[in-house]
């Protein structure tokens, strides 16, 4: 498959949802399809025929193997899915020695709530908590900023540079991170220009500043930029829009679906780092939770240690039960965009 | 699928987006606007992106300290060479980009497959497998790390303990060290994968099948004459991308056991990272800066045959 | 049509004030070091190492107070306590970068390093001025004096190699904890005892993250060996293949796979290994005679657990390995914050080891805030000062000397050795691979591990 080939079949991957929601239906009017509504329309496409067709499905040997399949994929996703998540909150009750020595007992000598208030207290989670939160939100506010008016300008500005501009983002695409670590440091150390007086670390732009260098972010909004109907804007402009106003009023509400993907790609980047922060955030009063929790492993006790973890777990597992729908999509995008 | 727009045709220039041919006209014709909304991208790739590439082939010739540099030549790619813990890496890196594969490919396409088949619960199945891949790497690591415990009420000792298996070392021993590291990996990422392929599944042309069946082809049949050539596409890119990620893999090495024992999960990251971050006194940023380049060369091309190759299959 | 101009000039404006706004705010009170006052009056700022990050807050609580007393005595003195650990990369972009703390310590064996790359300050003249500069131990002060024979860093503390281990496992093995073993062979048969009877690990040692060679190295001097001569004229010359490393390395094997009294944990450093033995999971390690301190402090350990005795010497010239840290000042700083770092060396490290009021003020504080007063130290002074220091303290000593008697009692029978100098950490790091094999394989060859050991090490040392 060719490289177009491919962003054919990504593009088709992506089209369903993003065309349903993106395409307004009326010129100037941004508004989202309503998340019901497009689960209504989700679940015919999966009423749609699959491998198996109906006809097939009304033998009883079939029925038999998919109910089969059913128990299989139930009862293995939550025991490789879900078991690790439930064994670390029963642990996180539990005392030290009844994990290490009864590791499946369910709290033979009663449940210790107070691990997770020493973890909180002791531990301090909640500092560290804070400064993952923060950020989550800085790389997320960086992420956007970039991204939107990037795409912007090489999608709808359109000045001489763009194609350079263009191409040398893409080119970044396929170059490894790894390539970017020292120099990087370096440069957090010591910016340009400035000299180490002003080095950037224990500073958290030195985290949010490399996200935000995100080709693959750029990519993304710059395909939807470009797949938004032309007539729509060249309508806002002859109303005499300006690129400010054509920028904040008319391609932005367009743009909800990819931006709330950019978002999603944002925060669960900047809550699973660990190499960068812990690189550029030496002061442990600024770490996030990633780097923090080994660091303090060999001088906290297993019960807390794990009530640690177990707290460190809640705000993404529960942000992730609320937007499913997000995470999933954006999931499914992320992949078959590449390329 | 709306119609998309042809953006390599020569567009029609409106009057207001004619050459500047001067500054005044330029400010005039927008080209102030325009340069502020590429200020951010540009600020920020130039300095954290396309600089640091281009400092880092620098460097790889350079010997620097922090404080002054020199030219030294080829002398950091001959030490990298020179050092025998490079053989090492790259035997232990392809070690689990191999084991990756072959534990962690199969398993989300089949996933998919079956979870594409279920009338109702995909939903929850989707948000059951796509659960790991929502917590964060280091809690992962960090809980994996107390599941591998040795000792025999070790976590999984005790499990294997109720079918009639010995404690076993795990990430203690040289030769279950890799493996381990790798199920956790496979653990933390399928789900991503499986989102995935069920998207990808979810847009096989419904005619195909159809088809198929017109001729007579049971479930099995179908799925391999139809379901996988149709999926081919985005396996060929997961699969690439996969080796891409494991090649670089540092995360698990590093937490779970430091490289070792005896260097046995030592991968080519965590070479680099050593290089240049693990003594105290000041690394050897030349050397790091030399083996990413390499580990960057030797992937840049890896990708190129690769799609060379699969272009030539897609296309047979 | 709406003047384009203005807003875009809104918005360029905008734009550049936010992103100043931003780099201010968040820069505010980053680790940049920041020159003391002129003098003219104001404080004088000065920035000093504390613990490691993780340390109790009891310990902070006692700082806290020695602080005070430091600011009361010096006014004009503004004392900031950083959080500090000597690893890992941010030490030496810090270093490079100027903005350790102001005071700082480092190990005897980086000293040589700092020295050479210029990055200690010279302290010579200001050791004279405070009057001790005779007082060291020659061979301790050695390691911080340059080729110039000036003086860089005050020696504060040293540490000979103990054997620590956990009086009730003792007790549950059917061993007696007050008389512990004195040969490897009684380690090895104790090890064994505590193995079979409470299914702990008998004995354990370090064995990642450049600690596995330390202990190495220690547990070779031990047993008679040295891994490293030094030459003399700035060249060493590797000697890992000697019988005290062979020794020590069969002991392992020894313990790990015939008598299966090592436990299941390979993988140990410094800090996993002081939580294993504070959780009652290890009944006998080396490591350095001071770790007490931590073990409670850190690390929640019973005292009521602890024992220390001596490390069994074997062969022909053992000895014990020693170490310990030097407190030295950033070379970068100015004129009036290098007075006052000295100030603060000599009040909070120096002057309670050889005046008495100095002494008790700070016993003092550190036992009102719960922390560990009179763990055993090597003198980095002389011995007799040392010990009439103890005598000084004695009312507030809240260690239970008594179950550190076996070590107390013998160490001064030990030749101390001082770790090797040539590329000491980088060495360590060498040799953490030669202790893993061997845990690790039963089939380990210990002669080729050595061997191979030894020649990667002479490539690094001919460098």
């Amino acid at each position: 498959m060719t490289q177009t080939g491919f962003s054919r079949a990504a593009e088709a991957v992506i089209a369903p949802d993003v065309e349903q929601a993106g395409a307004p239906q009326q010129p100037g009017q941004g508004r989202l399809i309503s998340w019901r509504q497009r689960r209504r329309e989700n679940s015919m496409l999966d009423s749609d025929r699959s491998i198996i067709s109906t006809a097939e499905r009304r033998q009883p040997r079939v029925r038999r193997t998919l109910r089969g399949v059913h128990v299989f994929l139930f009862v293995s996703l939550v025991v490789v899915g879900l078991g690790p998540l439930l064994w670390l909150a029963k642990s996180a009750v539990t005392p030290t020695q009844d994990t290490l020595q009864h590791p499946f007992a369910l709290w033979p000598n009663g449940i210790d709530w107070a691990n997770l208030s020493q973890a909180w207290n002791d531990v301090e989670i909640d500092k560290y908590f804070l400064n993952t939160v923060i950020i989550a939100a800085g790389a997320w506010v960086f992420q956007l900023l970039v991204a939107t008016t990037g795409a912007y300008t090489l999608s709808i500005l359109r000045p001489r540079y763009a194609g350079l501009i263009n191409a040398l983002v893409l080119a970044t695409l396929f170059i490894p991170a790894v390539v970017l670590l020292v120099p990087l440091y370096l440069t957090v150390v010591s910016p340009p220009l400035l000299g180490r007086d002003y080095s950037m670390l224990n500073n958290y732009l030195a985290v949010w500043l490399p996200m935000a260098a995100n080709a693959f972010n750029i990519l993304l909004v710059k395909r939807f930029f470009d797949n938004l109907p032309r007539d729509v804007i060249e309508a806002a402009r002859t109303d005499g829009a300006g690129p400010f106003r054509l920028f904040w009023s008319v391609v932005l509400p367009m743009s909800k679906p990819i931006l709330g993907v950019v978002s999603v790609f944002a925060i669960i980047a900047a809550w699973k780092d660990f190499l960068w922060p812990m690189l550029v955030l030496p002061d442990p009063a600024r770490q996030p939770l990633s780097v923090r929790l080994p660091a303090v492993q060999s001088q906290t006790e297993l019960d807390v240690f794990l009530a640690a973890l177990a707290i460190a777990t809640v705000i993404p597992v529960v942000m992730f039960l609320l937007f499913q729908r997000v995470f999933l999509r954006s999931a499914g995008l992320g992949g078959a965009v590449k390329g | 699928m709306a119609t998309q727009p042809d953006v390599d045709a020569p567009r029609q220039v409106p009057v207001r987006e004619r050459r500047a041919s001067n500054p005044v006209t330029w400010v005039r014709s927008g080209g102030l606007t325009k340069l502020l909304f590429a200020l951010p991208l540009i600020f920020v790739f130039t300095i954290f992106s396309w600089l640091p590439i281009a400092r880092s082939v620098i460097m790889s010739f350079q010997k620097t300290n922090l404080i002054t540099s020199q030219w030294v030549g080829l002398d950091n790619f001959v030490a990298v060479l020179r050092d025998p813990l490079l053989g090492t890496a790259i035997a232990n890196t392809g070690y689990f980009a191999l084991l990756a594969l072959v534990m962690g490919f199969p398993i989300p396409i089949i996933m998919a497959v079956l979870m594409s088949e279920v009338r109702r619960g995909k939903g929850l199945y989707s948000a059951l497998a796509y659960l790991p891949v929502v917590i964060p790497p280091v809690v992962a690591v960090l809980l994996w790390k107390v599941f591998y415990d040795a000792s025999p009420q070790g976590v999984f000792n005790t499990l294997l303990g109720y079918v009639g298996i010995p404690p076993q070392p795990f990430l203690q021993s040289q030769t279950q060290a890799m493996p381990a590291l790798v199920i956790e990996a496979t653990w933390a990422a399928a789900g991503g994968s499986i989102i995935i392929y069920l998207a990808a599944l979810l847009i096989v042309p419904p005619e195909l099948y159809d088809a198929a069946e017109v001729d007579g082809a049971g479930i099995w049949r179908k799925i391999w004459h139809v379901t996988l050539p149709q999926m081919r596409g985005v396996i060929f890119v997961m699969l690439i991308l996969q080796v891409l990620a494991t090649a670089q893999v540092f995360l698990e090495p590093y937490l779970f056991t430091g490289g070792g024992p005896v260097h046995a999960t030592t991968t080519i990251l965590l070479l680099i990272y050593n290089y240049a971050f693990k003594n105290s006194l000041g690394g050897n940023y030349g050397m790091a800066t030399a083996l990413s380049v390499m580990l960057a060369i030797f992937l840049a091309l890896l990708s190129w045959v690769y799609f060379r190759l699969t272009n030539r299959w897609s296309t047979s | 049509m709406r003047s384009i101009g203005r807003k875009t000039a809104i918005a360029g404006v905008t734009l550049a004030a936010g992103a100043l706004l931003l780099t201010a705010c968040s820069s505010d009170d980053g680790n940049n070091a920041s020159p003391g006052a002129d003098g003219s009056g104001k404080k004088v700022e000065l920035r000093v190492a504390t613990f490691p990050p993780g340390a109790d807050k009891a310990a902070y609580d006692a700082f806290a107070v020695q602080e005070k007393q430091f600011e009361d005595a010096n006014p004009d003195i503004d004392v900031i306590g950083v959080e500090y650990e000597w690893t890992g990369p941010t030490f030496a972009v810090q270093l490079a970068g100027g903005s350790l703390p102001d005071v700082f310590t480092v190990p005897f064996t980086d000293t040589k390093t700092l020295l050479e790359n210029g990055q200690l300050m010279d302290v010579t003249q200001e050791m004279k001025d405070l009057g001790y500069a005779d007082k060291f131990n020659p061979i301790i002060l050695d390691g911080v004096t340059g080729t110039d024979g000036n003086v860089y860093g005050f020696p504060r503390q040293a540490y000979a190699m103990a054997l620590h281990y956990n009086r009730n496992l003792f007790e549950q093995a059917g061993l007696d904890p007050n008389s512990p073993p004195t040969t490897w062979d009684e380690v090895r048969a104790d090890a064994k005892a505590i193995a079979e009877k409470t299914g702990k690990a008998g004995y354990a040692q370090m064995a990642i993250n450049n600690t596995g060679g330390w202990q190495l190295t220690a547990t070779t001097v031990a047993h008679g060996g040295r891994t490293q001569i030094d030459n003399g004229d700035g060249t060493y010359t590797e000697t890992i293949n000697n019988p005290g490393t062979k020794a020590a390395l069969q002991f392992l094997h020894d313990v790990r796979w015939e008598d299966n009294s090592f436990g299941s944990k390979f993988d140990l450093d410094w800090g996993t290994i002081n939580q294993e033995f504070a959780a009652g999971n290890i009944g006998m390690y080396t490591s350095g005679s001071d770790v007490y301190t931590a073990l409670v402090r850190d690390f929640g350990m019973d005292p009521a657990q602890y024992g220390m005795t001596v490390v069994p010497m074997d062969g022909e010239d053992p000895g014990t390995l020693g170490g310990g840290d030097v407190a030295v000042i950033s070379p970068t700083i100015d004129d009036a914050t290098k007075a006052a770092a000295v100030k603060w060396i000599d009040w909070y490290y120096m002057q309670k080891l050889m005046n008495e009021d100095a002494a008790v003020t700070d016993a003092k504080a550190l036992s009102d805030a719960g922390q560990a007063v009179g763990t055993p130290v090597l003198p980095v002074l002389s011995k007799d000062l040392y010990e009439q220091s103890l005598t000084w303290i004695a009312p507030y000593i809240n260690v239970p000397l008594d179950q550190m008697k076996p070590f107390t009692d013998h160490i001064w029978e030990q030749t101390p050795v001082g770790e090797p100098k040539g590329k000491t950490q980088e060495i360590y790091a060498l040799l953490d691979p030669v202790v893993q094999a061997v845990l690790t394989d039963q089939n380990a060859d210990i002669d080729a591990l050595l061997n191979q050991a030894n020649s990667d090490a002479q490539a690094l040392l001919d460098q």
